[in-house]
């Protein structure tokens, strides 16, 4: 016998864009809903205005990705313009990029996932005091550390790109500044610091070791090899992880996407070894294959959002955002889009970068047990370690050719282009339609409208709609599970879950995005 | 005794809490101690759960919990039509408990371009307002007559982000009782008096008129390339962004972010001009002064300037 009940389940921090309607059967959720429930029109505001007006604009649309949303502004104005980028500044925007994302998965990990395994659910786990001295909000130290070291080294972006959130440095031919080697001597002791405290406290161990861990044995070897490995910020989540089986939570669909990530230039001593265009390549992985990634493939439905629909999923170049406000009699659920691959839903972020690099950890462990909470947060935490050795190289590389870090081009009047990049929750795109000097069309597809999307017209479920089905909350006074899966994507910035006695076994999580 | 303070966001980016993030020497952490500031809410910062968040509101609203500072980040959404739905919470507009707080505040701060003027859609459907200003008219969300319970209005401190140093500032003149002197559009004097262009580090370009026509040129952006760092207060160039520099020092127009009226219906990086003089002059100068001056500085320009041999 099915028991379905109404029940309060209070969760952490709550309010925000984002909220998860659940269905509970016997403790299990049943049914997923992905509602954002914010809307603030930036497409529309664009439209009529400059071509540049979009590397003011949209850099606003997030405050911890600006970098990001500037970056895929630019790209697609680069492409209007048919414009190579020299070297130099393909540089200086992956390096304040990846800047902006060790930031980010730093400050997600330890200021957003982590509180969470200071929550009375956990007061019975071996590791719960420990927890709470590491990730008391405001006051844990790992938090403080954190708060510390990821405001020192986004100094690097404001060396190149003037300041940290919002700015506009990169313009299509490259970038505004040109930074001396004062700049850049000063840009590498601020990564060689980070580096040393990424190492000593969040990996417990060099780079160099951590590159060794190939297989999940592998894994347990350097677990047990040194008790700095252990008390590190990785080797404590495993451990924490583990014990609460985290690898077993919030599968989803397995389907991932991803645009690349950071072009690389065309003279790098970094290209010796390998001579792939990007340092995370593109692609789509379906059923355990990657398939090649044509952006010409993507598609946005309406049908369960608040914006009027033209009866068919339609490509961003002929999408438009006509607001069809919220009413009672509608089925529509949500101010966010449902983009689809080749008609896919897919999850998008860090260990989608991962699996189409096909890095052998990660993708290792993926064969084994799928995707998870776990399996999400490991890529996240370590994706620095793929970041910070090509950086080092790239700063010092910078300006010592013929310093050029902007190549003159002619604005044009008419044309389209995409920008399409991997910031730091994973697939972003831009598509930009100028006529007559003017923006006539801007669509931005975000991760988080990826990860967070809504159904489609054939009633399949968005990412972690899917990834929620199934799950069991144990201690309905704090379903920790349930934030567990949400933040295990990284929503923009902050998800709450809890459910409110109403009308029919609805329950509600609130995310911020 | 602490001081409570309370968070609340609207339309908005969360750029000014990240930006909050930045503060150094005390950083975030440290200046809630130094202040005696106890966090009741943050949006990304606490971990209360839900049924003692829902808690704290009611004791708020009952007067039964203090509530020293609030502060808000990002627009109030009024639109579509009115509904205030663009933004919920729990299915009820957001708008309603932005209201229901301020009326219980000792002290309101809308930190951001977005809280104090509506900045990013207040044109739009999303129907976005200030909280005591839409754009440049003095009333946006709260109304004319609004006062918190100190006796002051709503204290803007605008920029996109605001920056860190000015928060922090205004929250520790605030909780230590040092009056706080506001300009015009209700910002602390102690910040928006200064032009973003005092301090910027093509100053010396400036001088002598030596312009910049094309990115990455090294020049003062004002002629050609729309910087209004002389038509617009802050502090940029004076307190520096992340410790370390400027948009305009590394090449970046300034665009205006504390204006009231940010973001302009006009083209970015473009000087709006009548046949290459533009329509608006460093704030406060006699035109045809100003003039005169800029023809006889461009002549006497030293050619050190002119090669860019400083560097910058
Ligand atoms: S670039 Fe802007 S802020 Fe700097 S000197 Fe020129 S006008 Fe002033």
């Amino acid at each position: 016998m099915h028991s379905k009940k109404n029940r309060v389940i209070p969760i952490n921090r709550s309010e925000g864009d984002l909220e998860i309607h659940l269905e509970m059967e016997n403790d299990r959720v049943v049914e997923a809903r992905s509602v954002g429930t914010m809307y603030r029109g930036f497409e529309n505001l664009l439209k009529g205005r400059a071509p540049l007006d979009g590397l003011v604009i949209t850099p606003r649309i997030c405050g911890i990705c600006s970098t990001a949303q500037l970056k895929a502004a630019v790209k697609a104005l680069d492409m209007i313009a048919d414009v190579r980028i020299p070297d130099d500044a393909i540089r200086v925007r992956n390096l304040t990029l990846m800047t902006e994302q060790m930031q980010n998965d730093l400050r997600h990990a330890f200021l957003l996932f982590t509180p969470d395994f200071t929550s009375p659910a956990y007061r019975e786990h071996p590791l719960f005091e420990e927890a709470v001295k590491r990730y008391r909000p405001l006051q844990g130290e790992t938090v403080v550390h954190t708060i510390r070291e990821t405001k020192k080294v986004i100094e690097i972006i404001a060396i190149l790109g003037g300041q940290w959130p919002h700015s506009s440095f990169m313009v299509p031919g490259g970038v505004v500044s040109v930074p001396g080697q004062n700049d850049i001597s000063q840009c590498r002791s601020l990564l060689a610091n980070f580096r040393h405290w990424y190492e000593r406290r969040v990996l417990g161990c060099s780079l160099a070791r951590w590159a060794e861990v190939r297989t999940l044995e592998d894994l347990d070897i350097w677990l047990d090899e040194d008790e700095a490995h252990r008390e590190g910020e990785v080797g404590f989540f495993i451990r924490f992880a583990r014990e609460t089986n985290l690898h077993e939570l919030g599968k989803g669909h397995g389907n991932f996407i991803c645009f690349g990530a950071f072009e690389k230039p065309g003279k790098s001593a970094m290209n010796r070894s390998e001579n792939a265009p990007y340092l995370f390549p593109p692609g789509f992985f379906l059923d355990g294959q990657v398939a090649p990634f044509n952006q010409e493939k993507i598609t946005e439905d309406v049908t369960f959002s608040h914006f009027e629909s033209h009866g068919r999923p339609r490509h961003p170049y002929e999408e438009t955002t006509v607001v069809e406000p919220p009413a009672s009699d509608s089925e529509a659920y949500s101010w966010g889009k449902a983009p689809r691959y080749d008609g896919y839903p897919a999850e998008t972020g860090p260990l989608a970068e991962l699996v189409m690099a096909s890095n052998p950890l990660i993708k290792g462990i993926l064969d084994r047990e799928g995707p998870s909470v776990f399996l999400r947060q490991l890529a996240r935490l370590v994706r620095p370690t793929f970041l910070l050795p090509v950086m080092d190289c790239w700063l010092k590389e910078t300006g010592v050719g013929n310093e050029i870090f902007y190549r003159k081009n002619e604005q044009q009047e008419n044309g389209q282009g995409f920008g399409l990049i991997e910031a730091h929750r994973g697939a972003l795109g831009h598509w930009v339609t100028l006529e007559h000097g003017k923006i006539s069309q801007y669509q931005v597809i975000t991760p988080t409208a990826w990860n967070a999307s809504p159904r489609d017209a054939n009633g399949i479920r968005g990412p972690w709609e899917e990834a929620l089905i199934g799950t069991l909350v144990k201690n309905p006074e704090h379903p920790v599970e349930i934030g567990h899966t949400i933040r295990s994507f990284d929503p923009c910035m902050v998800c709450c879950v809890h459910t409110i006695r109403g009308h029919a076994r609805r329950t509600t999580a609130r995310i911020f995005c | 005794m602490s001081t409570t303070l309370y968070w609340i966001q609207g339309g908005g980016c969360g750029g000014d809490t990240w930006s909050f993030l930045n503060a150094e020497s005390p950083d975030l952490t440290e200046l809630f101690d130094i202040l005696s500031i106890e966090p009741l809410w943050h949006p990304s910062l606490s971990a209360l759960d839900l049924k003692s968040k829902e808690k704290l509101d009611r004791r708020i609203l009952s007067g039964e919990q203090s509530l020293d500072i609030l502060c808000v980040e990002g627009s109030v959404l009024q639109g579509p039509s009115g509904s205030g739905l663009a933004d919920t919470l729990q299915g009820k507009p957001k708008k309603d408990l932005i209201a229901a707080l301020a009326s219980k505040a000792q002290y309101v701060i809308a930190v951001g371009t977005c809280a104090s003027y509506g900045g990013f859609g207040t044109d739009q459907e999303t129907e976005a307002t200030g909280m005591q200003f839409h754009k440049h008219s003095f009333g946006g969300f709260l109304g004319k007559r609004y006062r918190s319970k100190s006796g002051l209005p709503v204290i803007n401190l605008p920029g996109c982000p605001c920056h860190n140093d000015i928060l922090a500032g205004t929250l520790s003149m605030v909780i230590n009782d040092v009056p706080l002197e506001l300009n015009e559009n209700h910002s602390p004097l102690d910040w928006y008096r200064i032009m973003v262009h005092q301090g910027c580090t093509r100053n010396e370009y400036h001088e002598y008129r030596v312009e910049e026509k094309q990115f990455g040129e090294k020049g003062c952006l004002f002629f050609y390339m729309g910087c209004q760092g002389p038509l617009v207060t802050g502090p940029c160039n004076k307190i520096l962004w992340n410790r370390r520099s400027s948009k305009t020092r590394v090449g970046v127009p300034c665009f205006g972010c504390t204006h009231t009226d940010f973001p302009q219906q006009y083209p970015f990086f473009k000087t709006r001009n009548i046949e290459g003089i533009p329509i608006e002059l460093p704030a406060g100068v006699s035109r045809a002064h100003y003039m005169a001056y800029k023809g006889m500085a461009a002549a006497a320009a030293p050619k050190r300037l002119i090669k860019r041999k400083s560097g910058i």
